[in-house]
């Protein structure tokens, strides 16, 4: 029988380039809307894992430098800090660019009454909004 | 130390929250708006140059008292000249730009609280927060932070358009939207593998460690990190494949803000092509693969704008274009061809900002964009049409006029290099901008008045006719004395190469 | 030898009646658009543009390899004049349904790392 490990930091690797074809799949195949943004999620994620997972250390310390250690056991033992700082800002953005996709999604949902991209994003719309060809700024400023 | 250098920022950033909280009260949001429009280009005039280190970390190698009391195996390595803290830089060539997008971002304000009955507090919350996170972008010495401002600016683009009103103008948002949810991260996995491979993600830093050999600059991390960022940067500018989503998001923005949005397109193509260049420039075929992209933009966008009928889409297809010729002078990568480029580069921003600024008064005036239900509008402001004309001329490069000065720069500099087939294919794209530009200015203004078309408002708001006015100044004076521009620019290029 | 230049007049008079006819099919092929002579008129110009930029483009190959160049021209000139009506394509390859968009995008991403992964490795 073959035994077969794998270290946690590949193993992330793994998981965070997973994310990312099963991201890019969902959001190039899937006709749903919300499906579709569920799948940028995923690539959104896929990244930060990635860069997370560059600070990975086996067996590493917390990168806080306490009275009594000694400078260099430190440094060769701590995990890397600055990727953690930086996935934290990269998933704020992630987030807000999320809430936007969805609150365009809503208003969408609401005009179209469908969640089908092929619809509201696609060439297919309703005959009933494509005769109603309305010119510029005479929607009113109800979006306002 | 110069503390006015992060204010460029802040100030902003500030305005931006602060007029989200105002948005009801319509006087104040205005006031609010037009003081920080002024002070916005005037901060880069008066701040000293240097550099700024966010917590004040400067280098190590720069604090002599703290480098001696480190161990020796600290001070004499590599991480003592690393930068620890956020820099942002701001010299000559920052003045510029930073002052170039506070005027057209001052004149896209100044004409969108004229031209909309009543103010949109969060339209002006998007702009400043564009500006504020562009400004960023050209000023700091960080790719993550670049990343994370572009987001921003990213975000801020899809909110002005959403707040203009135009038809489909949520559709084509969430398009972007998508598209850019596969760019963006693709660019921050390529950050990712630069923080891998240099374990810093400051630029400065990462230059010094592939010239000082720390790093195997051809090593497949490397590459791959390459590839990544140079995919995000089609993204951000939208050279193609990008180009079709970047010019159907200036046609659904309102004119004057497209003339913002352009600038923002411009500003976030000019600072990360130099962090490419100043990383990646090493890399065999850099410069062909640059060249094939920006010869790919210049002919799709050409051949896009000439063949279409609404106006505010042909801008956005020629400003797409015209990011070609910037590219150019990256591809070329002599010092003439990149002073060109980015004098390019300014020149478009002030063009295409009076052109879109100057078309959207025919919006104003008709409420329609489609060059075939418009005619004979040169009677109502005959002036404004003039106008309107020398800046089309400016952007199709006719002497003696500031696109001329650029566009001779560039064609110059490929025929230095031996490549005298993009010296054509450059006049070729010119003169195809300059028929696409009299042919929708013919069928805006020149041709018989359709008899079906009403206009919806007398007359242009004077605060248009201005902006346009002195953004043809700037034209005319940029084109009489083109070294006003340059010598910045070539100062700066020189320490690039 | 009087047939080979008669078989060179066909052959030149077939691909200069090509193009004319390609000509005339432009106006028929400019579907959405309400056929004006300017819409003609740019669709012309932006054709030809695009030929000839591509053309030029193409002579750059010189600095590889000059024969490479002849045939390269050559063989791309045939193609874009025998598949003249080039405009109405193209337009409809660059609207702004999404599908498209992300298509092109996709392949650009797979040409960009595949020509730099593998091709600058092994130069």
């Amino acid at each position: 029988m073959i035994e077969f490990t794998i270290d946690t930091q590949l193993a992330a690797l793994f998981t965070s380039a997973a994310f990312i074809v099963i991201g890019l799949f969902a959001a190039i195949f899937l006709d749903n809307i919300i499906k579709k943004i569920i799948g940028i999620a995923f690539i959104e994620e896929g990244a930060n894992l990635f860069i997370v997972t560059l600070g990975y250390k086996q067996g590493g310390i917390v990168p806080i430098f306490l009275p009594g250690m000694n400078a260099e056991w430190f440094a060769a033992n701590s995990a890397y800090p600055l990727p953690h700082a930086l996935v934290l800002t990269s998933i704020v953005i992630g987030a807000s660019t999320l809430a936007v996709m969805l609150a365009i999604a809503m208003v969408l949902y609401r005009k179209y009454g469908s969640l089908s991209t092929a619809v509201i994003l696609g060439d297919k719309k309703p005959d009933i909004i494509k005769s109603g060809v309305i010119d510029s700024n005479e929607k009113g400023d109800k979006n306002e | 130390m110069n503390e006015f250098i992060p204010l460029m920022v802040i100030i902003p950033i500030v305005c931006a929250l602060l007029l989200n909280l105002l948005h009801k009260k319509d006087n104040s949001t205005k006031i609010i708006a037009i003081i920080v429009a002024i002070i916005v280009p005037i901060i880069p005039l008066i701040a000293n140059y240097g550099l700024h280190y966010f917590g004040g970390h400067a280098p190590l190698i720069a604090n002599s008292t703290l480098l001696s009391s480190l161990p020796a195996e600290i001070a004499n390595s590599t991480l003592a000249s690393f930068h620890p803290a956020i820099t942002y830089s701001f010299e000559a060539f920052q003045k510029l730009f930073i002052f170039i997008l506070g005027i057209v971002a001052f004149f896209a304000i100044f004409t969108s609280l004229s031209e909309t009955k009543r103010t949109s507090g969060p339209l002006m919350f998007l702009m400043f927060m564009g500006i504020a996170a562009v400004t960023a972008i050209l000023l700091t010495d960080d790719i993550f932070h670049m990343y994370v401002f572009f987001e921003i600016a990213a975000l801020a683009q899809t909110g002005i358009i959403l707040t203009s009103n135009t038809e489909d103008n949520y559709e084509t948002a969430l398009k972007y939207l998508i598209v850019g949810s596969i760019g963006g991260p693709l660019l921050l996995l390529g950050i990712g593998f630069v923080l891998g491979v240099f374990g810093s993600v400051n630029i400065t830093d990462i230059v010094y460690s592939i010239s000082n050999g720390i790093v195997d600059p051809l090593s497949p991390t490397v590459l791959l990190a390459f590839g990544l960022i140079f995919f995000g940067w089609l993204y951000a500018s939208g050279l193609p494949p990008f180009h079709t989503i970047k010019s159907s998001i200036y046609s659904k923005a309102l004119p004057h803000s497209a003339a913002l949005l352009q600038g923002f397109t411009v500003i976030t193509f000019i600072a990360i092509g130099i962090v490419i260049f100043r990383i990646f420039s090493y890399l065999p075929y850099f410069k062909t693969l640059i060249i094939i992209f920006s010869l790919l933009a210049m002919i799709l966008g050409i051949t896009m704008a000439i063949m279409q009928t609404d106006f505010r889409r042909m801008l956005g297809f020629l400003a797409v274009g015209e990011l070609g010729y910037i590219g150019l002078g990256f591809g070329l990568g002599t010092h003439l061809s990149i002073t060109a480029g980015l004098f390019q580069a300014a020149n478009e921003i002030i063009i295409t900002a009076l052109l879109f600024i100057g078309f959207g008064t025919v919006m104003y005036l008709t409420n329609t964009s489609n060059t075939n239900k418009l005619g004979g509008l040169l009677s109502v402001n005959p002036k404004l049409a003039i106008m309107v004309l020398i800046g089309g001329f400016a952007m199709a490069g006719v002497p003696p006029l500031n696109g001329f000065q650029s566009k001779l720069m560039i064609i110059q500099a490929s025929l230095d290099s031996g490549f005298p087939e993009i010296s054509i294919i450059a006049i070729l794209v010119s003169i195809a901008t300059f028929m696409t530009f009299v042919k929708a200015f013919h069928s805006v203004y020149l041709k018989p008045k359709p008899k079906d078309l009403k206009l919806v408002n007398s007359s242009v708001p004077k605060p248009a006719i201005i902006s346009i006015a002195i953004l043809l100044l700037i034209c005319i004076i940029l084109g009489i004395f083109p070294q006003i521009a340059t010598d910045p620019i070539s100062q700066f290029v020189g320490g690039l190469i | 030898m009087a047939s080979d230049d008669n078989s060179n007049n066909d052959l030149g008079d077939n691909l200069y009646s090509k193009i004319v006819n390609s000509f005339k099919g432009i106006k028929e092929k400019i579907a959405n658009d309400s056929t004006t002579n300017e819409s003609v008129s740019s669709a012309l110009a932006a054709e030809l543009t695009l030929i000839s930029s591509i053309l030029i483009a193409a002579i750059m190959l010189r600095h590889i390899n000059i024969i490479l160049t002849v045939i390269v021209v050559l063989g791309l000139g045939l193609f874009l004049i025998t598949n003249m009506p080039l405009i109405p394509t193209l337009k409809r390859e660059q609207s702004d349904s999404l599908e498209k968009m992300i298509f092109y995008i996709i392949l650009t991403l797979g040409i960009l790392i595949t020509v730099i992964y593998w091709g600058f490795t092994h130069v």
